[in-house]
């Protein structure tokens, strides 16, 4: 039952609809009227303000017209900042109220490296560059695949590539000396496949700090999203259909008992990281969030409860379309939850992550890669996107070392507060005759990709088929022969090349002894609770196979278990993933 | 080079390719693979997040000139070391080791991963056609000498001899000529083959087999044997199958793969040779044998000529959406099969395919059952019930009142 086809056509039809008051605002004088009233009534909202140098300008920039027809066209094509169908932006003022201190402030930097303490030092490091709390953590491969560090031959991966976590303990010292229950905290954890086992050890961790009553104090969001998984980042561990219900169970929780916390993100990134085009990217992304709805809606839930907590995270590179892929993601989204699952105002809003592209940055002259990032950093804000990662110079070679993280940071804080580009006025580019061109393009290809996933039956029956790793494998090679045949320019690599040979960077590693440590620690736990744990265990299993709500159950496990029994438990019960090439 | 040599075909280069442990970062193999096989090379892919000992498992029963490993999640110097130290524990220490992991792998580290006994690593922004050019080079001439190996290994280096002499020889051969480990059977196996369309599920239904196999026999072991197509223009192809098989990473079972190298039988030219081996090596109680996913018009285990036939029994699977009662009475394979499975059984037109397909099977009065299974779905019924059907044909064990639920837990 793919609503793809729908959605598109609804996309269609809503053009169709401001191309039909367009020409009623042009012939209707009573509509004209209207609308030129309720132009006049915004430009009254719009405050002023001046510029350091003098000039001064208004909070919002808004087309300089009394045209009906112009004025039509920006109302219902793009919608006002914060209106529908909120091309420009989801909510009115975005980064202008960071100023004042009251706004979101974008910058979240990803971290994660060695074990919990390690990374415990990079988050208060990379604190003294933030006003508020912010905390993104990055963890290592045994955790992201749901195996204890003393997994037979993972020793190796111990702490590399992020953060090494197997019990509630290891959650504690993660985030010791941070009040997460601050209004202004957010943590953000990149954790899929064991995503309701982490985030169970989250709550268990802050519940032994802040009291038993916190969870709704607790913002933030966890990745979850198990399609771009199976389609791109390769870290599913349980069946399809098990990851899906595990990550339902933990939505359905969160939703009444967190409601400040972001229980899916959304993601492209990786999808585009593993070679998708920008369309590619966007219209996979979009289409496992309509899945999502589509499922959350089956199982009984209120799209205007939990689509409110469903978050998107994209990737940004250099290609021209990113110039507004954020824009049009937000579009399509907003009108396809409205006409087609029915959601009011605030589950139509796309909030939306922004990381830098990863695979843009090269190991040859790899300072270029500061440039780079400024670039993609440009057009993530350009796109306004809610919040936004920018990576490190030495993204190629390392876990970014402490030097490159603030230089990273400050490229941010550069672009928002020394540079005066978003810092006045708020949509300073929406609008832009090449911006609308690319949008329009843009948007009827990630249509076109809709219709051909809609007559394969949907993402789900699309994705047993291979199709989106397909088309990822073959835009991912496609990508790397242009590189190579000097199609795509790369500077330092296949143009303006010097002789340098490759830098020697530091790197951040994780040292046999920390690994070992880290075994150790979980053995201790294992052994403390070595009577507790088969009893809760026995109750997870019990309630997996039951068909009940897994995540709250997680939530008592996690306290005398590790990740490692965990995942085995589970798999015991509904078996394993079969991976695809 | 002479003439004479040139009009020999050549024998393709097998390289074995995995992502380490822990780490699914495949873009850069994905297309690696593809660049090698669009060169002509067969490559075996073994999929991300693989264990040292899978790989070492893969790489012996495959008998590939070379492992090339992609890591990027780090701990690649204890990684390729691993693979290397048991490729030698294992007496396979000839078949070298080498990767690349971009930037993450640096000089440093290659100079000790060298000492170590990796052969060499791709830095990043090593261009695609250099390094295909390399590998043809530095692997491609490696000579695959009839050299004595024990265990798995053996039997990989029996079939790939065949593979060899089949492709010089273009016929199939049989049994002996390549009959290194040909000594009396201890045991006589059960060898089935299975055919069916493409994409109906026989490499899933396989693997779903293996591991009611493995759960029913606590000591014997199973072959499989998985036939895919080599690409007709260059001659590479990409052999995929050990991607999905979850059960198959079990030193239990030995799994080959093999290319039909312009064989369009539906069966390697060698295909005949490697049961011929795998059964006189007296390892197995069960073989598998997978034919490419083509026509339906004729029965790839029925061999032309004389000699004793080449399976015990042909397993037939289809999936629902074979285009309607028409098409089914053109299925050669529906009229001989021994066993008959309908997989995809969650599929909305399973029901009336049930119904169809019983009915042309009552026609063919052989008293032939259809067996409906879902082999996606884990701890299927269908999958049991077809087991149980193979085991008892097979004379092998299984237990009584069906299956119980999966007693591995290894995630991995
Ligand atoms: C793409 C990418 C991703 C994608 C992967 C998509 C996919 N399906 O492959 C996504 C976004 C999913 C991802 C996720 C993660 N990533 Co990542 N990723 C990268 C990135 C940006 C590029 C790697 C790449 O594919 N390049 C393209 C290939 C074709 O080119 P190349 O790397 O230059 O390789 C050349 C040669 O080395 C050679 N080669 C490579 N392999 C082989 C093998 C053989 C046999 C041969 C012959 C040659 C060869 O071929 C290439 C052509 O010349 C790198 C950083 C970077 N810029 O390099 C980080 C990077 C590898 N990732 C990293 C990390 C930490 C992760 C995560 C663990 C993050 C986290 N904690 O959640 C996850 C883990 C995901 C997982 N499941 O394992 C780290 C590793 C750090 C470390 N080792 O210390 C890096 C270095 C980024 C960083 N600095 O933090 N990642
Ligand atoms: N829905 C569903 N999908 C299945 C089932 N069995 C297999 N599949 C899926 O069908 C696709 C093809 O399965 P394979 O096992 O590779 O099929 P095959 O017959 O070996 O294919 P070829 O070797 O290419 O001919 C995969 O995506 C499987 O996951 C099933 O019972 N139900
Ligand atoms: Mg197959």
């Amino acid at each position: 039952m793919s609503q793809l086809g729908k959605i598109a056509d609804s996309v269609d039809a809503y053009n169709a609809h401001v191309i039909a008051e367009v020409a009623r605002a042009r012939t209707d004088s009573k509509f004209a009227a209207d609308l030129r009233a309720r132009w006049a009534k915004i430009h009254e909202t719009v405050d002023w303000t001046v510029s350091p140098t003098g000039t001064p300008l208004p909070r919002l920039a808004l087309p300089q017209t009394d045209d009906p027809g112009v004025i039509a066209e920006y109302l219902f094509g793009q919608g006002l900042p914060g209106g529908f169908p909120y091309a420009n932006a989801a909510y009115r003022e975005m980064y202008l109220n960071r100023l004042t201190g009251t706004g979101e402030e974008p910058m979240r930097l990803f971290a994660g490296l060695g074990l919990a303490e390690d990374t415990n030092a990079r988050f208060h490091y990379l604190g003294t560059h933030q006003k508020s709390l912010r905390l993104s953590t990055a963890f290592d491969g045994p955790t992201l695949y749901g195996l204890d560090s003393d997994h037979e031959g993972v020793l190796g991966k111990v702490g590399e590539g992020g953060v090494a976590i197997d019990t509630v303990e290891d959650m504690t010292r993660l985030f010791a000396g941070f009040d997460l229950t601050r209004k202004d905290a957010s943590v953000s954890m990149t954790m899929n496949a064991p995503a309701p086992m982490i985030l169970a050890m989250f709550i268990a961790a802050a519940k032994r700090r802040f009291g038993p009553g916190c969870a709704p104090n607790l913002r933030g969001t966890i990745q979850a999203d198990m399609l771009k998984e199976v389609q791109a980042q390769n870290e599913v561990i349980f069946p399809i259909d098990a990851s899906l219900r595990f990550l339902c169970d933990m939505i359905e929780w969160c939703v009444p008992n967190m409601p400040r916390w972001y229980p899916v993100s959304i993601s492209g990134y990786h999808i585009a990281e593993a070679g998708a085009t920008p369309v590619q990217q966007a219209a996979f992304t979009l289409s496992n969030g309509f899945t999502y709805t589509g499922l959350l809606k089956a199982r009984g839930a209120d799209v205007n409860k939990f689509g409110p907590r469903l978050s998107f995270f994209l990737d940004c590179g250099l290609d021209v379309e990113y110039l507004v892929l954020g824009r049009v993601c937000r579009r399509i989204w907003a009108i396809g939850m409205k006409e087609v699952f029915g959601a009011g105002p605030k589950a139509q809003i796309l909030k939306l992550h922004t990381q830098t592209s990863g695979r843009s940055l090269i190991a040859a002259e790899f300072q270029n890669n500061l440039t780079r990032t400024a670039v993609e950093l440009m057009l993530s804000y350009m796109n306004y996107t809610n919040s936004c990662h920018s990576n490190s110079a030495d993204e190629p070679f390392t876990t970014p070392t402490e030097r490159y993280a603030t230089l990273a940071s400050h490229g941010q804080s550069i672009i928002m507060e020394e540079s005066g580009v978003f810092k006045h006025m708020m949509n300073m580019f929406g609008g832009a005759p090449g911006l609308l061109i690319l949008e329009k393009q843009v948007e009827k290809a990630i249509l076109e990709v809709f219709r051909e996933m809609d007559t394969l039956g949907g993402v789900l029956p699309a994705q047993e088929q291979r199709y989106q790793r397909s088309k990822i494998q073959e835009a991912g090679h496609n990508y790397e022969k242009q590189i190579y045949a000097g199609a795509r320019p790369i500077i330092g690599l296949n143009k303006y090349k010097s002789d340098e040979p490759m830098p020697s960077v530091p790197l951040a590693r994780t040292s046999p002894i920390k690994q070992r440590l880290q075994v150790e620690r979980l053995l201790a736990f294992k052994k403390k609770n070595a009577k507790k744990a088969p009893t809760a265990l026995h109750k997870l299993e019990n309630v997996a196979r039951s068909g009940g709500n897994v995540f709250s159950e997680l939530v008592h496990t996690v306290e005398v278990c590790s990740l490692g029994q965990i995942t085995a438990c589970l798999t015991n019960v509904v078996g394993k993933f079969r991976p695809m090439v | 080079m002479s003439a004479a040599k040139t009009t020999r075909p050549t024998v393709p280069l097998r390289i074995l390719t995995a992502v380490p442990v822990c780490d699914g970062h495949d873009s850069a193999v994905t297309t690696i693979n593809i660049e090698l096989a669009r060169h002509g090379i067969e490559v075996i892919y073994l999929g991300y997040h693989q264990a040292a000992s899978a790989i070492v498992r893969a790489a012996i029963q495959e008998d590939v000139n070379v492992v090339g490993l992609s890591s990027y999640n780090g701990g690649h110097i204890v990684f390729f070391k691993e693979v290397v130290d048991q490729l030698t524990k294992l007496g396979s220490g000839d078949i070298p080791v080498f990767g690349g992991g971009g930037g993450t792998i640096t000089k440093a580290d290659e100079r000790v991963m060298k000492r170590q006994g990796t052969d060499c690593i791709y830095f990043a922004g090593t261009s695609l056609d250099t390094m295909v050019a390399e590998i043809k080079r530095n692997y491609g001439l490696v000579a695959k000498p009839r050299a004595r190996f024990k265990g798995d290994r053996a039997l990989a280096r029996a079939i790939t001899i065949a593979e060899t002499e089949s492709l010089e020889a273009r016929r199939p051969r049989r049994a002996g000529s390549a009959g290194e480990v040909a000594r009396a059977p201890k045991k006589k196996p059960f060898v089935v083959g299975v055919a069916g369309p493409g994409g109906a599920g026989k490499s899933t239904l396989i693997d779903e087999l293996t591991s009611r196999f493995l759960r029913n026999n606590s000591a014997g072991r199973i072959a499989l044997l998985a036939n895919d197509p080599s690409h007709p223009d260059t001659g590479g192809a990409i052999l995929g199958d050990r991607v999905s098989a979850i059960y198959s990473q079990d030193d239990r079972v030995f799994f080959r793969s093999l290319a039909t190298r312009g064989s369009l039988t539906g069966l390697s030219a060698a295909a005949p040779a490697a049961i011929d081996i795998l059964k006189n090596s007296g390892e197995f109680d069960l073989i598998l044998v997978e034919s490419v996913g083509v026509g339906q018009e004729s029965d790839p285990f029925r061999i032309l000529g004389k000699g004793p036939p080449l399976v015990d029994a042909t397993l037939f699977v289809l999936a629902p959406y074979y285009g309607g009662r028409i098409q089914l009475q053109k299925i050669a394979l529906l009229a001989g099969a021994d066993l008959v499975a309908l997989n995809k059984c969650d599929h909305p037109m399973a029901h009336t395919a049930r119904a169809e397909i019983q009915a042309r099977l009552d026609q063919n009065s052989k008293n032939q059952k259809l067996h409906a299974t879902t082999a996606a779905k884990h701890f299927d019924l269908g999958v049991d019930a077809l087991f149980a059907a193979i085991a008892r044909r097979g004379h092998l064990p299984v237990s009584a009142g069906g299956e119980k639920a999966c007693s591995t837990a290894d995630p991995l």
